[in-house]
C-alpha cells in the first residue's frame, strides 16, 4: 500500500457522482457559518482553498505572482456524508449564497453502500412520475342532470363510518313502541362503528416521529374534532401512546396501533382501567405500503427516556419490529387470535381492522376478514407509502400500487354484496403530488370508504423537505432538518407542536373545501362516494379498463 | 287616465301567456295607464312595463301564475289582490309590487331596485341574489308574516324586512340556514331565529338610523297591506328588532379560519385534558419552547474543541524512536535552536548515525509537507545534532542495571538510564560499541567518524562499558545478582542459513558484511555473486560485493523483495540485479553454479546467504522465556517472563536501528517504573492526524534551498500541534475565539460558547487540525 501521504484522489468520488450538488457563491458568502452549522449531513465545511495569480503589467514578460489563501464552504465527497439536498443551508444563509441543486447524472445507487450495507433512507419511493390517482378526472359533472349543488352554500356530510355495517335485515332489532331498539335478547354481537372523516391521519409512532410533530398532529385532529366538530381521527403507529393521552377524553380521536413488536402494550393495557374513552378504533399492522414483508427497526440512538418509557423498554437499545407477527403465520391464526384479542381489551366496544401492505393476495385477507364478524374494516397501503426508515430496494421496488389493489378489492365485495358491510381504507401516495383532495376523492370512488394519509401531512403541516427525488429523506438517521423525524431535542425543538396543530387544522379545512368542490358538481353532499366509478375517468386507456372506469380522451 | 280590464280567461278559454303578455303591452302602448288584470295562471304579469315616465297600475285578481311583476320598471304598479306564486318579482328593475296574501319561493330573487310588500308569508329561497345597483336606490322587500328557509342567499344588496307578525314557524321567522353567502344589504326582522350564516353574517341591534327608517317605512307597507293596525305593535320597540348584516369584504378577507387560536386551544382545551406542559411533559427533561435552527451555547449540536497535540504528528506516529519532530521545528521557530538539536538526544543518543545516516525516516516518508513538496529534511537535521553534548544526567539514585549488549537497542537503554540516574553497566562481547552498525552497515552508508563522535557522547552519560565481555550462563547470572534489573539487548548475530545442498559452501551476510567492517575483505574481483534474500542487508552486502570488485551480483528471492529506499538505491546503482521468485534447490561450487526449483539456475562464484540472523540467548536463565528459534518473548517495552529481565532489540524480533533505539527508550521507562516501585503503564500512543485536518493550501511551494535548520522549520506545517497563528480568532465570524495566555508562557485558544453558533469554520481553517468538532453533549 501507498503511504497515505502520497495519495491524493485515489478512490475518491467527485461532486458529479452526488445526487446533489452545492452551488455555492463566493462573491456572495460572508463566511458567516450558518449553513456548517445546520448542515444535517455535515455535507458542507469550512476549506481553505489558495488562489494563485500570475500578472505581468510592463511591456514584456515580467512575471509577477500574487496567492491568496482565503476560506470556503465546501462540498464533501464522503459518501456517508453526501448531500442530502435538504437545502437547510439555503433556509439558513442571510446572503443567499448557498443552494443544493439536484444532479440528474447522479451515480449515488452504484456508490451507497459503503461498508457492505445497502442503501437505507426514509421518506417515499423515489417516483418522480404522476402517480394513477393523479391520472384520474372527474368526469361526470351535474349539468341539469343531478341536483345542481353548490359546494359554498349547501351543507355537505363528509363522513365516513369505520366499522362493520350489518345489513339491514341482521340488525338484532325489535320495535318497541313504534320505535326500533337494540334487541340485546338475541344475544347476537352488534359491531361498533364510528363516524368519522375519511381522511385518517396514518400509523406514524412516537419514535419515527418526533414528540413535538406527534403531539403536534395529534393537538391538531383534537381541535378539529372539538372546536370544528370535524370528527378527524389518527393512528398511533407502533409505539406506544403517553399515558397522560391514554388516559384523556381525547383517546376516542386516535387509533392506537399494535404491530409485531407490541411496543407500548403493556403500557396501553395497564392504563385500560384508568381510560375514561374508548379509543375510536385499534388497527393491527400486518404490513406498511413502503416496505411490505419488510419489518421496522428503531435505532438504539432514538431510544432515549421519552421512547424508552412510553415503548416500555430500555433505553439505548435497537428496537425491532420484525416483518410478521412472531407467533402466527396464517390468515386464519392472525386474524382470530389478534382481531379477538383487541377487541376483548375493550369489551368488543372499539373497531378493530388489521392494516396490510398492498398485494396482488389483498383479495385473500378480504375474503377472510368478510367471514370475520369481529373485523372493522380493512386498510391497505400502497407501494407509494412513506416510511421513517426502510431499505432503498424495498421502498423503490416493493409494492402494489393502491388504486387497482383497491378496486379490485372492492369490486370482489360488489360481487358477494358486501360492499357497503365491510370499510376499505386505502392508503399509499394519497397527494403525492400535492392533489390530496383529488387523490382521496378518486379512491373513495374507486371503492374506498376513507383514506390514510401521511407524507402529505408532513410535508405540509411540518414543512417536510422531502420529495421523490430523493431529497433529504434521512428520517431514519434522527437527523430530520425539520424536527419531524428525530428524538435529538436540538432539532426537535426547532418544530413548535402549536404551528403543525395550526397547519394541520388548515390542511383539513381547505381539504374539506376541495372535497366539497369535487363531491358537489358530481351532485352529492350526503353520503361519501364510495364506489361512484362512473363519476371518474382517465385519458389511459389500460388504466381505464383495469380499474373498470371510463376511458376519456 | 285610461282604464282598462284584461281577462286571462274569456268564455272558459284560457289566454296563453305569451298571448296575454302581448294584451298587456299593447294595451299600456294605447294608453292604458290602469289595468285591471283578471288572470288564470299566466305567467310574468306586469313585467317590462315601459311607459316612458307615466305611472301604470296594475291590480290583478284570480289566480296568479309565477315570475309576476318579473323585470318590472319604474312606474310601474302591482297590487295582487290575493296570494301569488314563484319567482314574483325576478330582476325587478323599479316596480312596486303589493301583494294582498303569501308569496311562495323564490320572492324578489335579483331584484334590483323596487318594492315587494307582501302581506302574508315568503316561501323558501326568497330574496336571493338581489343587488343594490349604486346610481339607484337599493330595493326593499317586505314580509308580514315569516319566511322559507334558506332566505337571503348571496344577498348583494337591498333591505328585506320580515315582520314576524303570527309566524306559520312560531320558532324560526327566518327559516333554515339564511343569509348564505350575503355579502350586502341588510335584514331586519322581529322574531326568534335558529340561526344564520355566521361565515358571512352577523347578527345585530338596530341602530337609531335603522329605526328611523324602519318605522318611516312602515307607515306606507302597511297601509298597502292593509294592516294599519299593527303600526303599534310594530314599532313599540327598537329592542324587539334585530337585523343580520354582511362582513365587508375587509373583515372577511381578515377572518382567520380559526374560531380559536391555536394557543388558546392549547392551554384551554388540549392541556386541561391532558395536563400541563402536553402529553410527553413527564417524559422530557428540557424546557418545551422552540428553539433557532442557529442556537449558541448548550442548544449547539457541534462544539469546537482546541485538540492541541490530541494525535500524534506523522512524523513522530512514524518514528519508531518516537522522535517529535515538530516539536524541535516549533523551537527552531521560536529562535530555540540550540533546545531543539539537544532535544532528541531525549529520544535517540545516536541521531546524526541513524536519522542523519542510515534510518530510511519513516518520519519523512510519512511527512504531511511532500503533499506541498518535499518531506521535512529530517535527516539533516539529525545530522546537525552530531554535536550537540549528551545531556546532564539527573542526580544518581543509587539503583544499578545491566545492559547486556552494545548494540543501538542497549546504547539506547542504557543512555536513557543513565540519563536518569541510574548506574548502568553495559557488557558488549565485541571490542567496540555499535552492534551491527559498526559490524555489519557498509562504511559508505555511516561515515564512521559520525558514529565514533556519537558514542564517545555516549560515553559522556557515564556508562560504565564492559568491552569483550561475554556472557553466559554464568556471568548472566552474576550479572543478575547484582543489579536491580536487566536489560537483555544481545542482538540477532546467529545467520539462518539454507537447508539444502551446497550450503556448506555459501556464506552468510552477517559474517560477510562484519568481515569487511573489521578489515577481512574478501576477493572478489570479476567474480559473480548471488545474493538469497533481496532484503535491506542483501542491498547491503550487493553494494559491499560491487567494492570489493565482484563483476555482477544477482539478489533472488522467494517473494516480492522487501529492499527499499537507500539501501535498494546504492545497490541499484551499482548494478544490482533482482530476482524473484526463486527458489533455491542446490549450490554447486565446483560448477560455480547455483540452481533455481524452475530449473533456471545462475554463475555464481559465491553465494551470501540473506534470510535474516537470529539471537544467541542461550545464556539467559529459563526464567526468561525464548521461543526454539532463541528469540525473546516480550512485550513492546521490554517485559519478559521474568520481572527483573527486560528484553528488546533484533533479540525479540528482526528491526530498523531505530525500532531498537525506541524499544530502549520505552523498556527505560519501564524499568523506571520498576526501580521506584510503580506498576508501568505504557502511555497510550497518540493516534495518527487525518492528513485532511492539515490545511496544506497554506503552504507555498519551496524551491530546493541548502540546507538551515531556520528556514527549514518554516516548512513544518505543525500538523496536530497549534502554531499560534491565530486564524482561527481572525476567522471566526462572531468573535466567539479568543487566545488566553498564562503566567508559565502557556497560552490555549477558547471559545465564548455563548457566541459559537457551531459552525466549525475554525475546525475548517485551522492550518494544523487543532480544532475540531464534537457533539455538544
Amino acid at each position: 500500500m501507498e503511504p497515505a501521504s502520497r495519495l491524493d484522489h485515489n478512490h475518491e468520488l467527485s461532486v458529479k457522482d452526488l445526487p446533489y450538488i452545492v452551488r455555492w457563491r463566493d462573491d456572495r458568502c460572508k463566511r458567516c457559518g450558518r449553513c456548517t452549522a445546520v448542515c444535517p449531513m455535515l455535507s458542507i465545511e469550512p476549506a481553505v482553498v489558495v488562489k494563485r495569480l500570475v500578472q505581468s503589467e510592463g511591456m514584456t514578460p515580467e512575471p509577477k505572482a500574487a496567492r491568496v489563501v482565503t476560506t470556503m464552504v465546501k462540498q464533501t465527497t464522503n459518501i456517508d456524508r453526501y448531500c442530502i439536498g435538504c437545502g437547510t443551508c439555503t433556509l439558513v444563509c442571510p446572503n443567499e449564497a448557498i443552494e443544493p441543486e439536484y444532479n440528474p447524472q447522479h451515480k449515488f445507487n452504484f456508490h451507497k453502500n459503503k461498508g457492505g450495507h445497502p442503501y437505507r433512507r426514509g421518506g417515499r419511493r423515489n417516483d418522480p412520475l404522476p402517480s394513477t390517482l393523479d391520472r384520474l378526472r372527474f368526469t361526470r359533472i351535474s349539468m341539469l342532470t343531478d341536483p345542481a349543488l353548490d359546494a359554498g352554500r349547501h351543507e355537505f356530510r363528509i363522513r365516513t363510518y369505520l366499522g362493520r355495517i350489518l345489513p339491514a335485515e341482521e340488525l338484532p332489532v325489535k320495535m318497541v313502541n313504534g320505535k326500533l331498539e337494540a334487541d340485546r335478547a338475541t344475544g347476537r354481537f352488534i359491531p361498533p362503528v364510528r363516524e368519522i372523516y375519511p381522511v385518517i391521519i396514518g400509523s406514524m409512532s412516537i419514535g419515527a416521529l418526533s414528540p413535538t410533530m406527534w403531539e403536534g398532529l395529534a393537538m391538531g385532529i383534537t381541535y378539529l374534532n372539538e372546536v370544528e366538530g370535524m370528527p378527524v381521527v389518527m393512528c398511533s403507529g407502533e409505539g406506544g401512546m403517553p399515558q397522560r393521552l391514554l388516559k384523556s377524553r381525547f383517546i376516542k380521536y386516535f387509533i392506537p396501533q399494535i404491530a409485531s413488536g407490541y411496543f407500548g402494550w403493556d403500557e396501553i393495557v395497564r392504563a385500560l382501567p384508568h381510560m375514561v374513552e374508548d379509543p375510536c378504533a385499534i388497527e393491527i399492522k400486518y404490513g406498511q405500503g413502503a416496505k411490505p414483508g419488510d419489518g421496522g427497526l428503531l435505532m438504539a440512538h432514538k431510544v432515549l427516556k421519552l421512547i424508552s418509557e412510553i415503548r416500555g423498554v430500555p433505553m439505548g437499545v435497537d428496537l425491532p419490529s420484525p416483518p410478521t407477527h412472531q407467533t402466527q403465520y396464517s390468515i386464519e391464526e392472525s386474524v382470530a387470535k389478534m382481531i379477538q384479542s383487541m377487541s376483548m381489551a375493550w369489551g368488543f366496544r372499539v373497531p378493530v381492522y388489521p392494516k396490510i401492505s398492498g398485494t396482488r393476495t389483498a383479495k385473500a385477507v378480504l375474503n377472510n376478514l368478510v367471514r370475520n364478524p369481529y373485523a372493522a374494516a380493512i386498510s391497505i397501503d400502497g407501494e407509494d407509502g412513506g416510511t421513517g426508515a426502510a431499505y432503498n430496494v424495498s421502498m423503490d421496488t416493493m409494492g402494489h400500487p393502491i388504486a387497482s389493489n383497491i378496486r379490485e378489492c372492492y369490486l370482489d365485495l360488489v360481487r358477494h354484496g358486501k360492499q357497503n358491510e365491510l370499510p376499505l381504507i386505502a392508503a399509499g401516495g394519497i397527494g403525492k403530488k400535492g392533489n390530496l383532495a383529488a387523490n382521496a376523492a378518486a379512491l373513495f370512488m374507486l371503492g374506498a370508504s376513507a383514506v390514510s394519509i401521511g407524507k402529505y401531512i408532513m410535508q405540509s403541516a411540518a414543512w417536510c423537505h422531502g420529495d421523490e427525488m430523493n431529497r433529504c429523506n434521512v428520517c431514519n438517521l434522527g437527523k430530520c432538518p425539520r424536527g419531524i423525524t428525530t428524538q435529538d431535542p436540538k432539532l426537535y425543538r426547532r418544530l413548535d407542536p402549536e404551528k403543525v396543530a395550526e397547519r394541520v387544522v388548515e390542511v383539513y379545512k381547505s381539504l374539506d373545501v376541495e372535497l366539497k368542490k369535487i363531491f358537489a358538481p358530481m351532485g352529492r353532499s350526503m353520503e361519501l362516494p364510495i364506489g361512484m366509478s362512473d363519476g371518474i375517468s382517465t385519458d389511459d386507456h389500460a388504466i381505464a379498463e383495469r380499474l373498470q372506469i371510463n376511458y376519456v380522451c | 287616465m285610461n282604464k282598462i280590464t284584461l281577462k286571462g280567461n274569456i268564455d272558459g278559454k284560457r289566454t296563453p301567456s305569451r298571448i296575454f303578455e302581448e294584451e298587456i303591452q299593447d294595451a299600456v302602448r294605447q294608453g292604458a295607464r290602469e289595468i285591471e288584470v283578471v288572470a288564470d295562471g299566466q305567467q310574468g304579469l306586469g313585467g317590462r312595463i315601459w311607459p316612458r315616465g307615466e305611472a301604470v297600475k296594475i291590480t290583478v285578481e284570480g289566480p296568479v301564475g309565477q315570475r309576476l311583476g318579473s323585470m318590472g320598471m319604474f312606474g310601474t304598479e302591482i297590487v295582487v289582490k290575493g296570494s301569488a306564486s314563484d319567482d314574483i318579482g325576478w330582476i325587478n328593475c323599479g316596480a312596486k309590487i303589493t301583494v294582498l296574501g303569501d308569496v311562495t319561493n323564490g320572492a324578489h330573487n335579483a331584484a334590483a331596485q323596487g318594492t315587494l310588500y307582501v302581506q302574508g308569508s315568503g316561501g323558501a329561497r326568497c330574496d336571493t341574489m338581489t343587488k343594490h345597483n349604486p346610481r339607484f336606490d337599493p330595493p326593499q322587500s317586505w314580509y308580514f308574516r315569516d319566511v322559507g328557509d334558506t332566505f337571503a342567499e348571496f344577498k348583494a344588496g337591498g333591505i328585506a324586512v320580515v315582520c314576524g307578525v303570527n309566524p306559520r314557524n312560531p320558532e324560526n321567522i327566518l327559516g333554515y340556514r339564511p343569509c348564505v353567502g350575503m355579502v350586502g344589504g341588510v335584514v331586519y326582522f322581529r322574531g326568534p331565529i335558529q340561526g344564520y350564516s355566521e361565515g358571512d353574517v352577523r347578527l345585530l341591534d338596530l341602530t337609531d338610523q335603522d329605526w328611523q327608517w324602519l318605522t318611516a317605512g312602515m307607515k306606507p307597507y302597511l297601509e298597502a297591506i292593509q294592516r294599519n293596525e299593527y303600526y303599534d305593535e310594530l314599532t313599540r320597540s327598537k329592542n324587539d328588532w334585530n337585523k343580520l348584516v354582511p362582513y365587508t369584504a375587509q373583515e372577511r378577507a381578515k377572518k382567520k379560519i380559526f374560531k380559536m387560536s391555536v394557543a388558546e386551544f392549547r392551554s384551554n382545551i388540549w392541556e386541561s385534558g391532558v395536563g400541563k406542559g402536553g402529553i410527553f411533559a413527564e417524559y422530557l427533561n428540557h424546557p418545551v419552547t422552540v428553539l433557532p435552527y442557529i442556537t449558541t451555547g448548550e442548544d449547539r449540536r457541534y462544539k469546537p474543541v482546541w485538540n492541541n497535540y490530541k494525535y500524534a504528528p506523522p512524523c513522530e506516529y512514524a518514528c519508531p524512536s518516537g522522535i517529535p519532530t515538530q516539536k524541535r521545528a516549533q523551537l527552531i521557530r521560536a529562535g530555540k535552536l540550540h533546545e531543539a538539536l539537544e532535544l532528541v538526544l531525549q529520544y535517540s543518543p545516536l541521531p546524526a548515525s541513524v536519522c542523519g545516516e542510515i534510518c530510511p525516516n519513516l518520519c519523512m516518508q510519512a511527512c504531511t509537507r511532500s503533499q506541498v513538496d518535499s518531506a521535512f529534511n529530517i535527516r539533516e537535521l539529525g545530522k546537525a545534532s552530531l554535536e550537540v553534548k549528551a545531556p546532564k544526567r539527573a542526580k544518581k539514585t543509587g539503583r544499578k542495571v545491566a545492559v547486556i549488549g552494545g548494540g543501538p537497542g542497549g546504547l539506547s537503554a542504557a543512555w536513557q538510564l543513565a540519563l536518569k540516574g541510574h548506574d548502568i553497566s553495559l557488557y558488549e562481547a565485541a571490542g567496540k560499541l555499535g552492534g551491527k552498525l559498526e559490524l555489519c552497515i557498509p562504511r559508505e552508508r555511516l561515515p564512521q567518524e559520525v558514529l565514533k563522535k556519537e558514542l564517545s557522547r555516549f560515553e559522556e552519560a557515564g556508562v560504565k562499558v564492559h568491552l569483550e565481555t561475554k556472557v553466559n550462563k554464568k556471568k548472566f547470572e552474576e550479572i543478575y545478582k547484582k543489579h536491580d534489573a536487566v536489560v537483555v539487548a544481545c542482538g540477532a548475530h546467529k545467520p539462518r542459513m539454507m537447508n539444502v545442498p551446497g550450503s556448506d559452501d555459501m556464506v552468510s551476510a552477517y559474517d560477510f558484511l562484519k568481515g569487511i567492517n573489521i578489515g577481512r575483505v574478501p576477493k572478489l574481483k570479476d567474480q559473480s555473486v548471488v545474493i538469497i534474500g533481496a532484503g535491506n542487508v542483501g542491498m547491503d552486502v550487493a553494494a559491499q560485493a560491487y567494492h570489493c570488485g565482484a563483476k555482477e551480483v544477482t539478489a533472488v528471492d522467494i517473494q516480492k523483495p522487501a529492499a527499499f529506499g537507500k539501501e535498494l538505491e546504492i545497490a541499484q546503482a551499482l548494478g544490482t540485479k533482482i530476482v524473484w521468485p526463486k527458489f533455491t534447490e542446490k549450490f554447486v561450487k565446483k560448477e560455480k553454479k547455483i540452481y533455481f526449483t524452475d530449473g533456471s539456475s545462475l554463475d555464481a562464484d559465491v553465494v551470501v546467504v540473506s534470510i535474516g540472523d537470529t539471537p544467541m540467548t542461550e545464556f539467559l536463565p529459563p526464567s526468561v522465556h525464548t521461543n526454539k528459534n532463541g528469540w525473546i518473548e516480550a512485550d513492546e517495552v521490554g517485559h519478559t517472563s521474568d520481572p527483573k529481565v527486560y528484553a528488546i532489540g533484533d533479540a525479540t524480533k528482526l528491526g530498523l536501528v531505530t525500532h531498537a533505539i525506541g524499544q530502549g527508550r520505552k523498556a527505560a521507562d519501564a524499568v523506571q517504573a520498576l526501580l521506584s516501585g510503580r506498576s508501568y503503564y505504557m502511555p497510550a500512543k497518540k493516534p495518527l492526524v487525518p492528513y485532511e485536518k492539515i490545511k496544506t493550501a497554506y503552504y507555498d511551494i519551496c524551491k530546493g534551498e541548502p540546507f538551515k535548520p531556520e528556514t527549514e522549520a518554516n516548512r513544518c506545517m505543525s500538523c496536530a500541534v497549534c502554531r499560534d497563528c491565530k486564524m482561527c480568532e481572525a476567522t471566526c465570524y462572531y468573535g466567539a475565539i479568543s487566545r488566553k495566555e498564562y503566567e508559565d508562557g502557556s497560552y490555549e485558544y477558547v471559545v465564548d460558547e455563548n457566541l459559537c453558533i457551531g459552525c466549525s469554520f475554525c475546525a475548517g481553517i485551522c492550518p494544523c487540525g487543532v480544532w475540531e468538532m464534537a457533539e455538544n453533549i
